[in-house]
């Protein structure tokens, strides 16, 4: 099966993963050959069952872990034995999963702490002014202690957070997790506004359905392989990938 | 239920507020400190106070490591000691003007720190630590067996900056004012750190290392920086009580106990406050001349030490200043977003919002009965909160 996951148009990639087998110290490998594209302004989702090496994917996009082989690409330049903070510079911004706010720290200080490699004083204000737009909460709450929001008001402080560099793509791990279902749906919208403001997302969710309803492009992981992938809505519409991945149902029509 | 402006404006006026708070309390707090040696009722007590600034100088600059950093050192000793005898050694054999040998003390101290720190801010926790109490016991080792040098056990006899002519009584209140400057100076210093891009690259280290370092904070030089400046003020307190008491003895200026005091200090009054370290200092230090007054050469007062810091560490882990703004801030306007909502509101909220919030309802409705990731995180998030 072919695992381009995007049209073949000539258009650029913004991060192109290309081969990629990576794995933990002496372990099997958890990535065997994964090849994940991501075009500028889309949503791409990487679903799978648990072990399939979801998150392992943004792990090595963000230089936490370095591949064994294949290429990782920021805009067509080779990136692939970058440390973290050069991934960073190159324009790759990494949610983690689980909340990682600075909790005994103000909304503000997070906010900027998100901005600490930018040295242009009117760079980082006119970002603050720009994430403080797209994430009303944040807005509402800048001189709170992060840690006496809610979880998904973290989350969104987060996202706040890893926009601020102008990341080129940003690389969400399970963003749903430890949310109630509302919660869920308003950190998914502001995935939606993160794309409409013109940043690419990779985005990793246990919460199949709910990610792809949200997402553009979808690739359906299994050992480590990209085993279906293609636009979102039709893999939501795919009756055996229903069966397989999403619970046993396929999903009549989106909107509930 | 209040408008977003009506909140905004509550809020404004609340900080306005607590900055004029503050600016009184700072007024209040400098006229208590310099209308001290007037009040005191005799030379003894004044001589308390000096001790109790001393105490105040040396935990402040302790807590510009372990407030911004959280690296706690238990050595910091090493920093008064090493500050105190390269004073007194610099005013003996070269004769040097006492206040500009106690500044060039301070400046030695703090080269000598650059070594120190990138050998020791590699390690973490408990480790370093331990790293920090070696310092202080290899300095004692070593200041007593140099006798030649440094007096060795005998101890070193530093001499007075003032001449015969000023007594006594006299001594005890320019020096009490000499500390109150440098404790000033230090806390300014301490302020504007915390107030910069630096403090606040500073204050992520504390809570998470690795993720302030993953966010391009350089860490390592970050805590290099605190750890210098912080042995420079330690130092030039250490030299300030050694001009003020004339006498150093290696067991002493090299001391454990020293240390922990200024930790002791610190963590009671509140690593994170600007005042925290010299509100400690007040009461533990009027506590421990207390205790020595009271029980003689008895070890009494490390026993007292030791149930303060217990208590500390059981009911006020965060130290005073923290635990009472909490109290005042239970009385105040909750800040919270938790606020109570009445059905009626509720309802106008559910109607505003609409079909998106009644399809999230729904949404949600359906999640739980399908999707297992989800109900089970719900369910992990329930537990947790």
């Amino acid at each position: 099966m072919a695992s381009d996951t995007t049209p073949r148009a000539s258009e650029q990639y913004l991060l192109e993963l290309d081969d990629v087998e990576a794995g933990y110290g002496r372990a099997a490998l958890v990535l065997r050959g994964l090849t994940v594209k991501v075009p500028p302004a889309t949503v791409v989702c990487l679903v799978g069952p648990n072990g399939a090496g979801k998150s392992t994917v943004l792990k090595v996009a963000s230089g936490m872990l370095t591949p064994r082989s294949g290429t990782i690409r920021v805009a067509g330049k080779d990136v692939t034995k970058n440390s973290p903070q050069q991934m960073l510079a190159a324009g790759l911004s990494h949610v983690l999963q689980g909340h990682s706010v600075f909790k005994e720290m103000t909304v503000e200080e997070n906010v900027r702490l998100g901005a600490y490699s930018v040295k242009d004083k009117g760079e980082v204000n006119d970002r603050i002014d720009f994430v403080k737009t797209l994430f009303p909460v944040v807005a509402d709450r800048w001189n709170a202690l992060a840690g006496a929001l809610s979880g998904g008001q973290q989350k969104q402080v987060e996202f706040a957070r890893s926009l601020m560099v102008s990341p080129q793509v940003v690389l969400l791990d399970e963003p749903s997790m430890g949310l109630d279902p509302k919660a869920t749906g308003t950190v998914f919208e502001q995935v939606v506004r993160m794309r409409d403001a013109g940043t690419a997302v990779l985005l990793v969710e246990q919460n199949a359905r709910r990610a792809l309803e949200t997402a553009d492009l979808g690739c359906v992981l299994d050992l480590g392989r990209v085993h279906i992938s293609g636009p979102a809505d039709e893999l939501l519409r795919d009756p055996q990938l229903a069966e397989l991945y999403l619970g046993g149902r396929p999903a009549a029509s989106p909107a509930t | 239920m209040p408008s977003a402006s009506d909140t905004v404006s509550t809020t404004d006026r609340r900080s306005r507020g607590s900055v004029a708070l503050k600016a009184v309390g700072l007024l209040v707090l400098a006229a208590a400190v310099l209308s001290f040696p007037s009040v005191a009722a005799n030379p003894f007590i004044l001589s308390v106070g000096v001790v109790i600034m001393s105490y105040a100088v040396l935990a402040t600059s302790w807590n510009f490591v372990g407030g911004f950093t959280g690296y706690i050192s238990l050595g910091h000793a090493a920093y008064s000691g090493l500050g105190g005898y390269a004073t007194g050694l610099l005013v003996i054999h070269t004769g040097v003007n006492p206040w500009l040998g106690m500044l060039l003390a301070g400046l030695a101290v703090a080269v000598l720190a650059v070594p120190i720190g990138i050998a020791s801010l590699r390690v973490r926790g408990a480790s370093f630590v331990i790293v920090s109490i070696a310092l202080v016991l290899i300095l004692l080792l070593v200041f007593q067996s140099w006798g030649s040098f440094t007096g060795g056990s005998n101890g070193l006899r530093v001499p007075r900056p003032f001449g015969p002519e000023v007594l006594r009584p006299e001594q005890h209140e320019r020096f009490f004012y000499l500390h109150a400057a440098l404790l000033a100076v230090a806390l300014l210093t301490w302020w504007l750190i915390d107030r910069s891009r630096f403090g606040m690259g500073l204050k992520a280290i504390r809570e998470d290392e690795d993720k302030a370092q993953a966010l391009g904070v350089p860490t390592f030089t970050y805590k290099l920086i605190a750890f210098v400046v912080s042995a420079f003020f330690t130092a030039l307190g250490g030299g300030l009580y050694a001009l003020w008491f004339g006498f150093l003895d290696p067991i002493f200026q090299f001391s454990i106990l020293v240390g922990s005091y200024m930790v002791l200090m610190s963590l009671l009054g509140g690593i994170r406050s600007l005042f925290g370290p010299f509100l400690g200092a007040v009461i533990v230090g009027y506590a421990v001349e207390y205790f020595k007054n009271q029980y003689g050469d008895t070890q009494f007062h490390l026993v007292a030490m030791g149930l303060l810091l217990g208590l500390v560490v059981l009911f006020m882990p965060d130290g005073i200043i923290p635990a009472a703004t909490n109290l005042v801030d239970r009385f105040r306007p909750q800040k919270t977003s938790i606020r109570e909502v009445t059905q009626a509101e509720l309802a106008e909220q559910r109607r505003t919002a609409g079909p998106e919030a009644a399809q999230a309802d729904q949404q949600a409705r359906t999640d739980d009965g399908t999707d297992i990731p989800t109900s089970d995180s719900t369910v992990t998030e329930g537990a947790r909160s």
